[in-house]
C-alpha cells in the first residue's frame, strides 16, 4: 500500500479531474485539465470566482496550472491569464510568486490544486489585496 | 472515474423537449455559491440551451449566466459534449448581478469597474482638485464638501454625482443616513475625524449608553434570547470598553480584524472547520448585520446577499462599532439652503420640505426618534447641558441668528427636562399626533396673517424651541395658546426674540401642560413612589441618585439597579 508520501502522480491527479468535474469544495474555484486529450496530465486550467466584499467580486479568474512530472512532491506551477492586481502575481505576465503564496511557499504533497486556487481567493480578500485598483475586466495576459 | 453516462431515455419526464434535439438525457448539478440545482438535459446541447433551462430555474436572464466547468467558461456556442460534461458532473454558475455576462474572454476593455471611473474623474476636470485627489476610489471626499459646492460642480463628476444624493437630491431623511454610512465606510479619514468628534467620543465612552443602544434593537434583543454568549459579551464592562477603544483607535481595529482572519482561516482548514463557519456565520453574523442595517439604514457591508461565505466572515465584525451618524448634521444641511432672516425660521423652505415630509411619512419620524441612538442622544445630551448648547449652537439653522441662540440657552433645560419625559417621546412617535401638531401649527399660521394683532410673534418663541429636526413638543405649545386669554401678555411689536418674562412664563406654562399630558401632573417622585420604596428598602439610600436613575430608566427597577451600581465605583 502506498504511504501519503508515495501516490504515483497520476493517481493523484486523476482524483484531482474528477473532484474538479464533480465541483467538490464550495464553489468558488474550479478546475479541469486544459486538454482532455491530455494524458500527461499535466496542463490544467482554474477559474477563480472573486470573492464578494472586494474589489475582485463578480469577476472571473482564468489561470493556468502546470502539474509537473514531480508532482505531487513538488508545487505547480500557477499563472493568471485573466489580469489581475493582486500581491505576488507579476504585472507582466500573470506569473505567481512561489514565495508569495503560503500553499506553495510550504508546499505538501497533500495539498491539491484546489487548494492552491483557493487560497489564493483567500488572498483576495485580505486587507492588503481587497481594495486594490484592477485592470478592466476581461484583459489577459498575452505572453 | 467510473460515470455512466448512459440514462434511460424512457425513464426521463420533460422528455418531450429535450429529447427533440436527439440523444440521452443527463443530469447536471448546477452549484452558485448559495443554491445548487439538478438539471436535466441532453448531452448533445449546446450550452447556449442548457443556459435557457438553467435562466428558467434559477430565475436569471440567460445573458447574466456565467458557467464554469473543469476550470473553464463555457461559451454559448460550445457543446456539453465538447467540455466532456456527463451526467452526475457538476458546473459551477455566477449569476451576474450587472448586465455585462461575458467573462474573461477576449480584450473588451468596457467594465464599469470602480477603477475606471477614477480615469473618469480625471478627464472630468477642471473643477475641484481638492475632491480629486483626496479620493482614488469612489466617494472620497465627505459630505462636508458637498454642500458647500452646488449642483453645477457636483454634475462635473460622474462619480461624486452620488454625493449630489446627500445634500441636494434626495433630502429622505433615511437616506441621509445612509449616504453618511457609505460615506464614512469609505473615507477612513472622515471616520476618524469623526471618532475624533468630543461628543460622540463621550457617547462612545459611556458602556451603559452602549449598552441601551444595543440592547433596544429589538433583533438584537431576539439575537441575544438565542445566543447568550452575546449578552455575556454585551454585559460584560471590561470587555465593552475594549470593544470600543477598539472602535475610537481604527489601526488597532484592522489589526485586531487581521488576527481574526488568520484564526479564521486556519479554523477553515481542519476538517469540518469550515462548516463550523458557515453555521457560525449564519447563526449569528446575518442577524447581526440586518439589525445592523436597521439601526443604521444600510448594510454597511454591501452585498452581502445573505452569502454564506464562511471562509469571509469575520466575527470581529460583530464588535464593530460603527461611529454614528450625526443626527443633526444632515438634517441641518438639509433644512438651511438658505439661512433665512426672517424671523420665523421654520418657515423657511429647507424646514418646510423636511416638515412636509415628515407629515407625509409619518414612519419617518417614527424611525428617526426609535432609533435607539437617538433616545440616548436625547438622554446625554439632557445629562450634559454644555454640550447639547453646543451642538445646538453649531447647527447651521442658528447660525445666523444670535437672537435665536440666546432663546435656546434659557429655553435649554427646560426642553431638555420634557425630551425625557417618556410622554413627549410617545407623543412625538405617534404619527397621528404628530400630524394633528402640524394642522395646529398651520392654524396657527393662518390665524397669524388674518388677524395680527391677535398672536403677534407668540408663534416665534414657541417654534424656537426646535432645534435640529425634532419639530416635536413645543409646536403643541402652539396649541396651548389659543387656550390662554389672548389678553394675557402685553402683545408688544417687539420681536420676538426678546426675552419678555411674561411671554416666557406663558410658555412655561404651555410647556408644563404638554408635558402634563395624559397622565396628571404627578411629579416622577410621585410616580415612582413604589420603585423608590424598594430601592431605599434594598439600600440604595441616595433618594436622589435613585431617582435620577428612575427617570432615566423609566421606572425599570432593575435597570436602574444597574445604572446606580454602575456610577458608584467610578
Amino acid at each position: 500500500s502506498a504511504a501519503a508520501a508515495d501516490v504515483p502522480r497520476n493517481f493523484r491527479l486523476l482524483e484531482e479531474l474528477e473532484e474538479g468535474q464533480k465541483g467538490v469544495g464550495d464553489g468558488t474555484v474550479s478546475w479541469g485539465l486544459e486538454d482532455d486529450e491530455d494524458m500527461t496530465l499535466t496542463r490544467w486550467r482554474g477559474m477563480i470566482i472573486g470573492p464578494p466584499r472586494t474589489i475582485y467580486e463578480n469577476r472571473m479568474y482564468s489561470l493556468k496550472v502546470e502539474c509537473g512530472p514531480r508532482y505531487p512532491e513538488t508545487p505547480p506551477f500557477v499563472r493568471f491569464v485573466t489580469k489581475i492586481n493582486l500581491n505576488g502575481v507579476h504585472n507582466s505576465n500573470g506569473v505567481v510568486d512561489t514565495r508569495a503564496v503560503s500553499a506553495l511557499a510550504k508546499w505538501q504533497n497533500s495539498y491539491s490544486i484546489r487548494v492552491v486556487l483557493q487560497e489564493l481567493r483567500r488572498l483576495m480578500m485580505c486587507k492588503e489585496n481587497m481594495k486594490l485598483p484592477q485592470p478592466p475586466e476581461g484583459q489577459i495576459y498575452t505572453n | 472515474m467510473a460515470e455512466n453516462s448512459g440514462t434511460d431515455p424512457a425513464v426521463n419526464t420533460n422528455a418531450d423537449e429535450n429529447a427533440a434535439k436527439g440523444g440521452t438525457i443527463i443530469m447536471v448539478t448546477v452549484k452558485t455559491p448559495k443554491d445548487k440545482e439538478e438539471i436535466a438535459i441532453s448531452e448533445d446541447s449546446s450550452v447556449a440551451q442548457f443556459k435557457e433551462e438553467i435562466s428558467k430555474r434559477f430565475k436569471a436572464k440567460q445573458d447574466q449566466l456565467v458557467l464554469i466547468f473543469a476550470g473553464k467558461i463555457l461559451k454559448d456556442g460550445d457543446t456539453l459534449n465538447q467540455h466532456g460534461i456527463k451526467d452526475g458532473l457538476t458546473v459551477h454558475l455566477v449569476i451576474k448581478t450587472s448586465p455585462k455576462a461575458s467573462g474573461g474572454s477576449t480584450s473588451q476593455a468596457s467594465a464599469p469597474s470602480p477603477g475606471v471611473s477614477s480615469s473618469n474623474r480625471s478627464t472630468a476636470g477642471a473643477g475641484n482638485p481638492p475632491p480629486a485627489s483626496t479620493a482614488n476610489q469612489s466617494q472620497g471626499t465627505g459630505p462636508s464638501a458637498a454642500p458647500a459646492q452646488p449642483g453645477n460642480l457636483l454634475s462635473g463628476f460622474g462619480d461624486l454625482s452620488n454625493l449630489a444624493g446627500l445634500g441636494m437630491g434626495s433630502s429622505n431623511f433615511m437616506e441621509l443616513q445612509q449616504q453618511m454610512q457609505r460615506q464614512l465606510m469609505s473615507n477612513p479619514e472622515m471616520l476618524s475625524q469623526i471618532m475624533e468628534n468630543p461628543l460622540v467620543q463621550n457617547m462612545m465612552s459611556n458602556p451603559d449608553l452602549m449598552r441601551q443602544m444595543i440592547m433596544a434593537n429589538p433583533q438584537m434583543q431576539q439575537l441575544m434570547e438565542r445566543n447568550p454568549e452575546i449578552s455575556h459579551m454585551l454585559n460584560n464592562p471590561e470587555l465593552m470598553r475594549q470593544t470600543m477603544e477598539l472602535a475610537r483607535n481604527p489601526a488597532m481595529m484592522q489589526e485586531m480584524m487581521r488576527n481574526q482572519d488568520r484564526a479564521l482561516s486556519n479554523l477553515e482548514s481542519i476538517p469540518g472547520g469550515y462548516n463550523a463557519l458557515r453555521r457560525m456565520y449564519t447563526d449569528i453574523q446575518e442577524p447581526m448585520f440586518s439589525a445592523a442595517r436597521e439601526q443604521f439604514g444600510n448594510n454597511p457591508f454591501s452585498a452581502l446577499g445573505g452569502s454564506p461565505d464562511g471562509s469571509g466572515a469575520q466575527p470581529s465584525r460583530t464588535e464593530n462599532r460603527e461611529p454614528l451618524p450625526n443626527p443633526w448634521g444632515p438634517t441641518g444641511s438639509t433644512a438651511t439652503t438658505t439661512t433665512t432672516t426672517s424671523t420665523s425660521i421654520f418657515n423657511s423652505p429647507g424646514m418646510q420640505s423636511l416638515m412636509q415630509q415628515i407629515s407625509e411619512n409619518p414612519q419617518l419620524m417614527q424611525n428617526m426618534l426609535s432609533a435607539p441612538y437617538m433616545r440616548s442622544m436625547m438622554q446625554s445630551l439632557a445629562q450634559n447641558p454644555e454640550i447639547a448648547s453646543q451642538v445646538l449652537m453649531n447647527n447651521p439653522l442658528f447660525a445666523g441668528n444670535p437672537q435665536l441662540q440666546e432663546q435656546l440657552r434659557h429655553q435649554l433645560p427646560v426642553f431638555l427636562q420634557q425630551m425625557q419625559n417618556p410622554e413627549a417621546l410617545s407623543v412625538m412617535t405617534n404619527p397621528r399626533a404628530m400630524q394633528a401638531l402640524m394642522q395646529i401649527q398651520q392654524g396657527l399660521q393662518t390665524l397669524q396673517t388674518e388677524a395680527p394683532g391677535l398672536m403677534p410673534k407668540y408663534i416665534q418663541m414657541p417654534m424656537i424651541l426646535i432645534p435640529g429636526g425634532i419639530p416635536g413638543a413645543p409646536l403643541s405649545t402652539g396649541g396651548g395658546l389659543p387656550s390662554e386669554t389672548p389678553p394675557a401678555s402685553a402683545p408688544t411689536s417687539t420681536p420676538a426674540a426678546g426675552a419678555n418674562p411674561s411671554q416666557q412664563q406663558l410658555i412655561q406654562q404651555m410647556l408644563q401642560m404638554f408635558a402634563g399630558g395624559s397622565q396628571s401632573t404627578q411629579t416622577p417622585e410621585v410616580r415612582f413612589q413604589q420603585q423608590l420604596e424598594q430601592l431605599s428598602a434594598m439600600g440604595f439610600i441616595n433618594r436622589e441618585a435613585n431617582l435620577q436613575a428612575l427617570i432615566a430608566t423609566g421606572g425599570d427597577i432593575n435597570a436602574a439597579i444597574e445604572r446606580l451600581l454602575g456610577s458608584q465605583p467610578s
